[in-house]
């Protein structure tokens, strides 16, 4: 017997879950016609990851032919190991463990190695790996299994640690959609007492859309929709921005899909 | 002050607090070692969800472990085993689920106490209904194949890892962090009994055995991977025949460092990093990494934990003061350089 139908069900619904907050957050952070959108290429690897691993887990919500994952991801681990890169070169090699591009880089390798590792040919004809369902028990595997637990272990780490972190307090969990703009007179104003400190509708909490105000000489980040009325700190986001963007929401994907692919890495093994 | 300058003004203290909270965090030894039981936890969540744990060898696993157990720990064992085999899938996902949750609140600042505590009930449940009490009643204990049970060494560690500070006396340093909730006396108490039991278990007549050992290592051998296989073949090769000579060596060791923690911080490291590379040998080659690789294992197996819980009692290099206010996870630093 392999494992239950509706299991993979429930993990496939979280995975695309996942996919739709991601995609909602390119939606309202605008993306596509924007400039300078931080952690677009993020919210853009929860979706993809997202789709995939839901076809992965059920046949029919198979998308993509393996090979096409694969061109994916690996360009999406190439891509985040350059950020990491850039990360290390700031911040030294402490950036390997609990840098900002770090979990996405492990993310993406292991989302590559768990496509280009499958042992036997999908019995899709190469759509996906239609399904575990019948996959789990045994006719499908990984090669390299100690990989496989190299890399739970790895999402593992990351997951806790993720879950340790204070969402929106620490910069570690960005809000999607944030953007460089210059501070005006305005915002100077408005910082005024609280200069370099996150002046978010919670204070940098959990449920926080922080907005990191400096003096009038540095860049700040303001939410989207924001850079019009940049002098307006206190102004409240929409709701829907409020709930796609606030650093719980980002932490909540990232923490769901560790487990999901930690879930999926182990039973293939 | 307006009330919106007010407001803001709270919450840029308070952040400023939550900012240094969490500075002081990535510092806090306690904290590092509840996130490593939270991460085993979740492995131990994630490995069973396995296809191997829906099947009826599943139930027969836990019925096994009943033989050779006193009637009154055998019964709630078999019907543990049955209730299992009859209703599989539910209980099975139901008890996965049940170790990711335990993995993520101990994760989870604001459910760490409530995930410790539920832990420690879980892992007497799954010692007792589950593990047979890891066969310290019936003579099959062995340590270096996971005696006296992975579960067991899961409380122990949340009891010991318990964000209070109920060790603290009047000011004083604590030697360990492992002493922060319980006293040093009886963390080192536990630390004898459980390191002392392994030692006890590593000379029993079934453990001593010409063959014992060698045979133990050698059934790790197949399923797993070629390294591994072939690291615990030449493993037990070295040990044939000389099983006795193999089991006293080894209970030495573990009665030394079972003392260790009594000695001064030198030499209490000197065995702590003993107890570590005892726990990864045994966790390598006698438990073939927990047999996770198999795809038959339902936790990790007992070396990372063995070797989390000796990190916990590695003497602290400053002094631990107690502190004002606590946060959820008891996550104050243990003290400032003395």
């Amino acid at each position: 017997m392999s494992i239950p139908g509706w299991i993979l069900d429930i993990f496939a619904a979280i995975m695309l879950l996942v996919a739709a907050v991601s995609a909602g957050q390119l939606a309202v952070a605008r993306a596509w016609t924007r400039a300078g959108v931080r952690d677009a290429d993020i919210a853009g690897s929860h979706l993809l990851m997202g789709i995939a691993m839901a076809g992965t887990l059920v046949a029919s919500l198979s998308t993509l032919p393996n090979a096409a994952w694969e061109v994916i991801f690996a360009v999406m681990t190439a891509w985040f190991a350059w950020c990491l890169w850039r990360e290390t070169r700031g911040h030294g090699i402490a950036a390997v463990a609990s840098g900002h591009h770090a979990p996405h880089l492990v993310h993406s390798a292991a989302m590559l190695y768990m496509f280009a590792a499958l042992a036997g040919p999908a019995p899709g004809g190469g759509s996906g790996m239609a399904g575990m369902a019948g996959s789990a028990g045994g006719t499908q595997s990984l090669h390299a299994p100690t990989l496989a637990l190299v890399f739970t272990l790895l999402l593992i780490a990351y997951t806790v640690r993720d879950l340790d972190r204070k969402a929106g307090a620490d910069g570690y969990f960005h809000v999607v959609g944030r953007r460089f703009t210059s501070a005006g007179p305005a915002l100077a104003t408005a910082a005024a007492g609280v200069h370099g400190v996150p002046a978010g509708p919670a204070g940098g909490g959990d449920s926080a859309v922080a907005t990191m105000v400096q003096p009038q000489a540095a860049p700040a980040e303001v939410p989207p929709g924001d850079g019009a009325a940049a002098g307006q700190a206190e102004a409240r986001p929409p709701m829907a921005d409020w709930l796609l963007l606030s650093p719980a929401v980002v932490k909540g994907c990232r923490v769901a899909m560790g487990v999901t692919m930690a879930f999926m890495l182990v039973i293939m093994t | 002050m307006s009330s919106i300058a007010a407001g803001r003004d709270r919450a840029g203290r308070r952040d400023r607090l939550g900012t240094a909270g969490a500075a002081s965090a990535g510092l806090d030894t306690r904290r590092m070692l509840q996130l490593g039981l939270a991460a085993i936890w979740l492995l131990d969540g994630v490995l069973q969800y396995q296809s191997f744990m829906f099947t009826k060898a599943f139930g027969q696993m836990i019925g096994a472990t009943s033989s050779g157990n006193p009637g009154v720990v055998a019964h709630p064992i078999n019907w543990n085993a049955t209730l299992v085999e009859h209703h599989l899938v539910l209980l099975n996902a139901i008890f996965a689920t049940i170790q990711i949750l335990l993995g993520l609140g101990i994760a989870w600042r604001p459910t760490v106490r409530v995930a410790l505590a539920a832990s420690v009930v879980w892992s007497l449940g799954v010692w007792w209904f589950g593990e047979g009490l890891g066969g310290v009643l019936n003579g099959t204990a062995d340590p270096v194949s996971g005696a006296p049970g992975a579960v067991i060494i899961y409380a122990l560690l949340a009891v010991l890892l318990w964000p209070a500070d109920r060790g603290v006396v009047s000011g004083r340093p604590v030697p360990f962090v492992a002493a922060r909730a319980v006293g040093a006396q009886v963390a080192r108490a536990l630390w004898l009994v459980l390191w002392g039991t392994l030692a006890y278990f590593a000379l029993t007549p079934a453990n001593r055995a010409p063959q014992a050992l060698h045979d133990m290592i050698a059934g790790m051998a197949p399923g797993e991977p070629g390294w591994l296989a072939a690291l615990d073949k030449h493993s037990a090769a070295l040990v044939a025949h000389q099983g006795l000579a193999a089991s006293i060596v080894l209970a030495v060791a573990l009665v030394i460092v079972a003392v260790g923690v009594y000695l001064p911080p030198p030499a209490a490291q000197a065995t702590l990093i003993l107890a570590i590379v005892l726990a990864a040998v045994i966790w390598v080659v006698g438990e073939a990494l927990g047999t996770i690789l198999t795809g038959g294992a339902t936790d990790p197996n007992s070396g990372p934990l063995l070797a989390l819980l000796a990190l916990a009692y590695w003497p602290l290099a400053t002094a631990a003061v107690p502190h004002a206010g606590r946060s959820p996870a008891g996550d104050r630093p243990e003290g400032i350089t003395a």
